[in-house]
């Protein structure tokens, strides 16, 4: 059909048929206008309102896609959300039941603690050992899991602090020397002055880890506990001559469940957690981790820590007494505050085992009466308070803030589940020492001996 | 084990920090809002004006000044009398159809906004050859643009920022120019209008690098810290009857023929009016629209031509299918856009405006300008009436177009 040429109209054409002609012309070349444009869709060229069709469609597209991606983003946003509060809440549940399950382990440890200084016949001395180191066994395993509960929610912040790496591995070295005695390997610790800023407790379950793992793989030789100093910071060293670490399981060792070798002494009771947690805590620290091994020979786990420097302060006169001697604590006035009755007891038989005189007291009300019959020169010289007491009972810190009204020179340890920075940091402020639930008996007595030797905590 | 005690080296820290001055004394809080200065002047003569724009708006941060002033003004004097009160201060602006002044509707007059160099990274760019803006130099524009920025930078440069196109109303060169500088702004958000000249349709004129030119544009990129949406609304909604456009001379803008028959004819057919009575409260009150997908872009009338064709204000070919418009209350469409951009943006410190005269020659038809100058103080918007308005590449008409800023810093700077 020809639309651009319109049919010619007949000169008898009535006015109607004229009209319709007309209009089909009209019609045709409508038709024939639409025509090209549609025929011209398309074609890539400088026509103006190409240029804007092509524009608009343009927006369109960028539209849809930013819709597409906007919802693409909320539905991560909710996802996220959802996970995070999951997350929260599985923490928030390890933390509950940890807490409620240190408690009673608190209490058993300070009952065998006590018991072990009594005079027992030797079967019964054994008994209470393996008791102790299953309590110990225990503690670690839900200590461990814990932080790795608490390290994967990110809820664990470092409380970074100067300190000389003495303190920390002269302590270490101490500690595990026995332990690696016991199975026949030496240990050799070369010390270091330097001062080193970290998280005193964090780094402290680093090394340790590492020396536990040295000394639970290696059969015979010797463990080595040292330090190396770089150009950005203090390594931190724990060798061994163990089997070593084939190059291809280097990596895998760092994750959880992972272990190496067999194990066949019934001793050994980690979950293979150890090194997962080193991995974690040395990302939060921000400390780089080195391993070095060679198979059959022995391995190298290194970890380097910024160097610190101390406060100008005048340096802290060192404990008098060595905190395994006998008798420094005797005659030392105890105050214990903690709503467990148990742990009171606990406490109460620890403490007076070691030659405290100790007063123990459930709640304020409690505490009112003890202060109202003490007797003058009977004024406590340290008070253990427990952060979290009874219900309607103010917190531990309210408490010892009292005491010292009454008695400005009162020393204050404040014992605490909450492993968060937040209250250790509160509680140094205020000059007052601070020990983490469950108490191990020897960091007590080394507060208390410090508290006796320097006075000031 | 003792723990070490060492003193709070921690709080110490802070404390130093926080005393840290970053020069600017005077500057608030970061939660405080962001002040946004505008100012307008009726004196008609350039330096008197001029002299009181910058007594309103200088300060030491002043970092960029726009203007949108009538055209009755001598340009030239008014240009140099910008540069002397603004001295130093990068200037740009653009003649108008009308101003819309912190007061609302004003005419014969000059605003004027006031842009601190706190909180916007402001560069300009004149386009004064607009027939050869080609891909390879709108590229070069928008990375000399980008650059230019860069530096000076309050937020990441492609999310936080946006692109204001001026340009000559008169060029019947929207198009091309539109979508090739889009294509190269990539993902910033441009918006626009075309320059006025109080409906004479002889002269319009954008200002730049120090004087008003003709046939040119100019592209001013803003980055802000602050939040910021880039906007168009009409107030038009699609009747029954289509047009097809048989014959148009696309050079000039013109349709020649509409349904076969002459343009001027079969519209005022549509409206029901004779072709003498046709003007520009008509093509307001009657305007027509293309369909592309589910949208409808007005494609506005500019005039009658002798031979009984219609000019328009933008592209137009042959082929094209007009849809009849009719206008919904206006206002209300306008008010509700803002209410959206309030409750996203928090109470806006600033909207910039290209508002298509055709709109206001309908609201003063209707005698609503009063009602309207109301909401738009209310909304702090400043901005003028244009010939044609610009949304991200598209040169479209009868809308008002523009960017709604926030008056506080999104939380957390996303």
């Amino acid at each position: 059909m020809d639309l651009d040429r319109p049919r010619a109209v007949p000169e008898d054409a009535s006015p109607r048929e004229r009209e319709l002609l007309e209009e089909n012309a009209r019609l045709r070349r409508i038709a024939a206008a639409l025509m090209e444009r549609v025929e011209s869709v398309g074609v890539a060229g400088a026509a103006p309102y190409a240029a804007f069709e092509h524009a608009v469609l343009l927006a369109e597209q960028v539209r849809e896609r930013t819709e597409a991606l906007q919802q693409t983003l909320a539905e991560l946003h909710a996802a996220k959300a959802e996970a995070e509060a999951a997350n929260l809440s599985k923490t928030r549940f390890l933390a509950a039941v940890s807490h409620d399950l240190m408690q009673p382990l608190n209490a058993a440890r300070l009952f065998t603690s006590a018991l072990e200084d009594h005079d027992l016949p030797a079967a019964s001395t054994r008994l209470v050992g393996h008791v102790g180191r299953s309590l110990t066994d225990v503690e670690a395993l839900l200590g461990t899991l814990v932080d790795i509960s608490r390290l994967d929610a990110g809820v664990l912040e470092p409380d970074t602090a100067p300190f000389p790496v003495a303190r920390l591995l002269d302590v270490l070295a101490e500690e595990f020397r026995h332990m690696a005695a016991a199975r026949g390997l030496a240990l050799h610790y070369v010390g270091s002055e330097a001062i080193i800023a970290s998280d005193l407790a964090l780094l402290a379950r680093v090394v340790r880890n590492f020396l536990t793992n040295a000394i639970r793989y290696t059969e015979h030789g010797r463990i080595l506990l040292g330090c190396r100093r770089r150009p950005d910071g203090l390594e931190i060293l724990v060798g061994d001559t163990g089997p070593g670490i084939p190059e291809a399981q280097r990596e895998a060792i760092f994750l959880e469940f992972q272990r190496l070798g067999e194990r066949r002494d019934a001793e050994d009771r980690g979950l293979g957690l150890g090194l997962a947690i080193v991995d974690r805590i040395a990302g939060i620290l921000d400390h780089p981790l080195r391993l070095a091994s060679v198979p059959g020979r022995g391995s190298l786990f290194a970890v380097r820590v910024p160097f610190g420097r101390l406060p100008s302060s005048p340096a802290r006169a060192p404990a008098s007494a060595p905190a395994w001697e006998g008798d420094v604590l005797a005659g030392m006035r105890v105050w214990v505050v903690d709503d467990d009755p148990e742990i009171c007891e606990g406490m109460a038989a620890l403490l007076a085992g070691w030659g405290c005189g100790v007063r123990t007291a459930t709640c304020l009300a409690d505490l009112d009466t003890a202060l109202e019959t003490q007797a003058p020169g009977e004024a406590a010289e340290v008070l253990l308070v427990d952060y979290h007491l009874g219900e309607g009972d103010p917190d531990g810190l309210s408490v010892a803030a009292r005491l010292r009204e009454r008695q400005p020179g009162l020393a204050v340890v404040v014992i605490t589940a909450n492993h968060d920075a937040s209250i250790k940091s509160l509680t140094r402020q205020l000059g007052y020492g601070c020990l983490l639930k469950p108490v191990k008996p020897l960091r007590l007595r080394m507060q208390l001996v410090g508290l006796r030797g320097g006075g000031s905590v | 084990m003792r723990e070490p005690f060492p003193a709070s080296p921690g709080l110490a820290g802070m404390a130093v920090e926080g005393a840290v001055d970053d020069g600017t004394a005077d500057e608030g809080p970061a939660d405080e809002s962001v002040p946004l200065y505008t100012a307008v002047s009726q004196r008609g003569d350039p330096r008197a004006a001029a002299r009181e724009l910058a007594d309103a708006l200088c300060h030491p941060e002043l970092g960029f000044v726009l203007f949108f002033c009538s055209a009755e003004y001598p340009l030239a004097a008014l240009s140099e009398a910008l540069n002397a009160a603004f001295a130093g201060v990068p200037v740009a602006g653009c003649t108008t159809a009308g101003e819309i002044a912190p007061e609302g509707y004003g005419r014969g007059c000059i605003v004027a906004i006031g842009l601190d160099r706190r909180h916007f990274a402001v560069s300009c760019a004149l386009v004064d050859d607009l027939g050869g803006f080609d891909l390879m130099r709108a590229q070069r524009l928008v990375d000399g643009l980008l650059d230019d920025c860069r530096d000076r930078a309050l937020a990441p440069l492609a999310e936080h920022s946006f692109a204001l196109t001026l340009l000559d109303g008169l060029s019947s060169c929207e198009e091309q120019v539109l979508a090739t500088l889009d294509a190269a702004l990539g993902r910033i958000p441009s918006f626009g209008g075309s320059a006025g000249d109080d409906n004479r349709l002889a002269h319009t004129h954008v200002h730049a690098e120090g004087r008003f030119h003709g046939q040119a544009a100019v592209v001013v990129l803003i980055n802000t810290r602050l939040p910021f949406e880039v906007f168009t609304t009409h107030h038009l909604r699609p009747r029954g009857e289509k047009l097809v456009v048989t014959r148009a001379d696309r050079e000039r803008r013109r349709v020649l023929e509409l349904n076969a028959l002459p343009a001027a004819e079969e519209y005022a057919r549509l409206v029901g009016l004779p072709v003498a009575a046709l003007d520009a409260a008509v093509f307001a009150r009657h305007p027509l629209a293309v369909r592309l997908g589910e949208a409808y872009f007005v494609r506005a009338i500019q005039r009658v031509n002798d031979d009984g064709s219609l000019s328009f204000y933008c592209a137009v070919e042959n082929g094209i299918v007009l849809t009849a418009m009719r206008p919904a209350p206006l206002l209300e469409d306008l008010e509700a856009v803002f209410d959206g951009l309030t409750e996203r943006l928090g109470d806006p410190a600033l909207i910039i405006a290209c508002d298509c005269f055709l709109r206001r020659l309908e609201l003063e038809t209707l005698e609503r300008v009063d009602a309207a100058s109301r909401l738009m103080a209310r909304s702090r918007v400043i901005g003028f009436n244009s010939y044609g308005e610009q949304h991200h590449g598209m040169h479209i008409n009868q809308t008002f177009t523009g960017v709604a800023i926030g008056s506080r810093p999104a939380a957390g700077g996303s």
